[in-house]
């Protein structure tokens, strides 16, 4: 069993020996590896190799049954979701989230991160300063989508639009949460290559701008692209980390996709 | 935007159902101004039924919060109802086998911790669950606090209820005499049927005095979360608890306030049903009540304030204005007739107009930061309409 093994002083987010079973199955096999901040890392594996395991366990939708996962040097294992996200990690779905009843814009303001008008006592006791942040909040939120060229749809109902510009509506939100590592959940599954285009363009964007970033992806054309270094999971546990080139010219991630699968 | 402002522009803004709502509101209040005017319809008696209104659409404010805003399942209404008006009933009252005889302001407040409280002990176990098991225990909730009411007879004198309550403003100054000071006065619209307002009528007046600042109170602070962060949250959740919690949001106590403050709601319905109805007993907290609001909410479309008013006083015009059919010739009793009335209703808004009657149709974004923005953003009426026309979901 290859490990991660690549120097990391500067890590956003270590995930050490990380476990989890649904009655007899392992789904996650004592997993260990780390992303290095400023990186793209992908992650990548045959179908089953509990990639959306890992994700839900990092994020606190599950709770391990060994193991530890750090965000920032921070043991967030076993807390809730949401505590996890205060320290700094956000995550995507696969499938796009709809919010029933909002225009787009709308969806986008869920994102911001401890709004003072989220608590209700301030609605009545400081509605000037719930106010001034939800002012803020609407600009910040038609500037991003403005930088995702969607703001066209800003007053749209968040149903009624394409499956792939969820899928950037859902990345632009996530963003307004300002996170220091994003989880992305095959952010381009079911989209059309000239919004993938688009998508990988804007997370190559906001990379540069300093978001870390680890996402599960099928595409290979896409994740090679894109994303350096790559984690190759299978069977639950690491196979193998390594630059595009070399986890593509490894023998046991060959395997892994064509025969040890099934 | 104001209606009093530039009342043209007003109307021109609303929507199609918006404007129809108006048009038959408007339609029925001139026929019971009509019923009122030829003594058709007793003047006190009027008031009374506005007082029902006022408590059924607290009611459906409250289940609106809970259901409309954040998708929580609460099929005891009856039982928190129940506890707003047994709680106030027991302090105030004259029979009351406990305390008894306090201010009902003490009442108030009585019958609201022990709502509040009551809230908490069943959020607590079912709000980490799925949504489906607050339903179930809501449902059992229901039926235990109808049983104590009706058993614990120390408590709550069992079967025979509670008498000899006193009017909310028992107490006050100015209010509590204001009844019989004020002249009895005999208005002649028609030749021959003089219309009486004696003590009785002013004291109807002082109730739905009572219910329009209560609800209208309920109405300003659901109408101000709405549109706020915080009730955008709660919408987030009712679409896609996981989302919420994936943006860091705490889910779970987000719909613990929900629930609480929508249980509140009901308790003040309950409280201000005491003090209209001067008596309550333990067939008031028959789940009937809970369906009410349930089919008032959904009529008016789940999720609006405005809605959740209008169920409430279809919901009081069915149940009483049947009583009128007594004087027509019907090959059926009015009493089942109306379970008919309201079956009939529900199944025809599922089947034409599912979203209900008034959904919510306007971003709800705080607004003093949709003002700010210059050229004010055309207010993308509709957000349901397009979405209930397309028939996706």
């Amino acid at each position: 069993m290859s490990e991660g093994a690549l120097p990391k002083d500067d890590a956003v987010l270590r995930v050490d020996d990380l476990q989890k079973s649904f009655g007899g199955l392992a789904a996650t096999d004592h997993a260990t590896f780390a992303v290095e901040r400023g990186t793209i890392t992908g992650l990548i594996g045959p179908n089953g190799a509990g990639k959306s395991t890992l994700f839900n366990l990092i994020s606190g939708f599950y709770e391990p049954d060994g193991g530890t996962v750090e965000v920032n040097g921070t043991d967030v294992t076993g807390m809730e979701p949401y505590q996890v996200a205060d320290h700094g990690l956000i995550r995507t779905f696969q499938t796009p989230r709809k919010l029933e009843g909002m225009t787009v814009r709308e969806a986008m303001l869920v994102g911001p991160r401890n709004q003072p008008g989220e608590s209700f006592v301030n609605l009545f006791a400081r509605p000037g300063t719930v106010g001034e942040s939800e002012s803020t909040n609407l600009a910040e939120a038609e500037r991003i989508l403005e930088e995702f060229e969607i703001d066209h749809l800003a007053t749209q109902p968040a149903t009624d639009i394409s499956g792939g510009q969820m899928k950037l509506v859902e990345l632009a939100r996530a963003m307004l949460a300002e996170p220091e590592v994003l989880l992305l959940d095959e952010p381009v599954a079911g989209v059309n290559p000239t919004l993938a285009k688009k998508l990988k363009d804007q997370i190559r964007r906001l990379n540069e701008q300093g978001t870390t970033f680890l996402l599960i992806e099928h595409d290979m054309e896409f994740v090679m692209d894109l994303a350096d270094p790559i984690v190759v999971l299978d069977q639950g546990s690491v196979l193998t980390e390594g630059t595009p080139e070399e986890v593509q010219g490894d023998d046991r991630v060959i395997d892994a996709y064509l025969g040890g699968g099934t | 935007m104001s209606l009093l402002s530039d009342p043209k522009a007003a109307v021109d803004d609303l929507s199609r159902p918006e404007a129809w709502v108006l048009g038959v509101s408007v339609a029925f209040a001139l026929f019971l101004l009509g019923a009122l005017l030829t003594g058709a319809l007793g003047p006190t008696y009027f008031l009374f039924l506005v007082g029902l209104a006022g408590m059924y659409a607290l009611l459906s404010f409250g289940l609106n919060a809970q259901w409309g805003f954040t998708g929580l399942i609460n099929f005891s209404v009856a039982a928190f109802f129940g506890i707003g008006a047994y709680g106030s009933a027991l302090m105030t009252a004259d029979s009351s086998p406990i305390a008894g005889g306090f201010n009902p302001l003490v009442g108030l407040a009585v019958a609201l911790v022990v709502a509040f409280v009551l809230a908490l002990l069943i959020g607590i176990p079912t709000l980490r669950l799925r949504a489906d098991y607050l339903a179930i225990a809501s449902l059992g909730l229901a039926e235990v606090v109808r049983l104590i009411v009706l058993n614990e007879r120390w408590l709550t004198n069992g079967s025979a209820g509670v008498r000899g309550i006193p009017s909310f403003f028992e107490g006050w100054p100015v209010f509590s005499t204001l009844p019989e000071t004020m002249p009895g006065l005999r208005l002649v619209v028609i030749p021959g049927s003089p219309i009486l307002l004696g003590t009785s009528f002013w004291r109807a007046s002082l109730n739905v005095l009572l219910v329009l600042a209560f609800a209208g109170a309920t109405f300003f602070v659901l109408r101000r979360a709405h549109r706020s962060p915080w009730g955008r949250v709660l919408r987030t959740i009712r679409s896609d608890e996981d989302l919420a919690r994936a943006l860091g949001k705490n889910t779970y106590s987000y719909k613990m306030q929900s629930f609480v403050l929508g249980s509140l709601i009901m308790a003040l319905a309950g409280v201000f049903y005491t003090h209209l109805n001067l008596y309550v007993g333990p067939g008031d907290l028959d789940p009937i009540t809970t369906f009410y609001a349930w089919v008032a909410v959904i009529l008016g479309g789940s999720g609006s304030n405005r809605g959740a008013l209008f169920g409430g006083i279809v919901i009081v015009t069915i149940r009483e204005g049947t009583r009128f059919l007594n004087d027509v010739a019907l090959p059926i009793d009015p009493a089942p007739l109306r379970l008919l009335l309201i079956g009939v209703v529900i199944v025809a808004v599922m089947r034409y107009r599912p979203q209900g009657i008034l959904p919510p149709q306007r971003e709800l974004i705080w607004p003093s930061a949709v003002d700010d923005r210059d050229p004010p953003d055309p207010p993308s009426s509709g957000v349901r309409e397009q979405k209930g026309g397309g028939g996706d979901e």
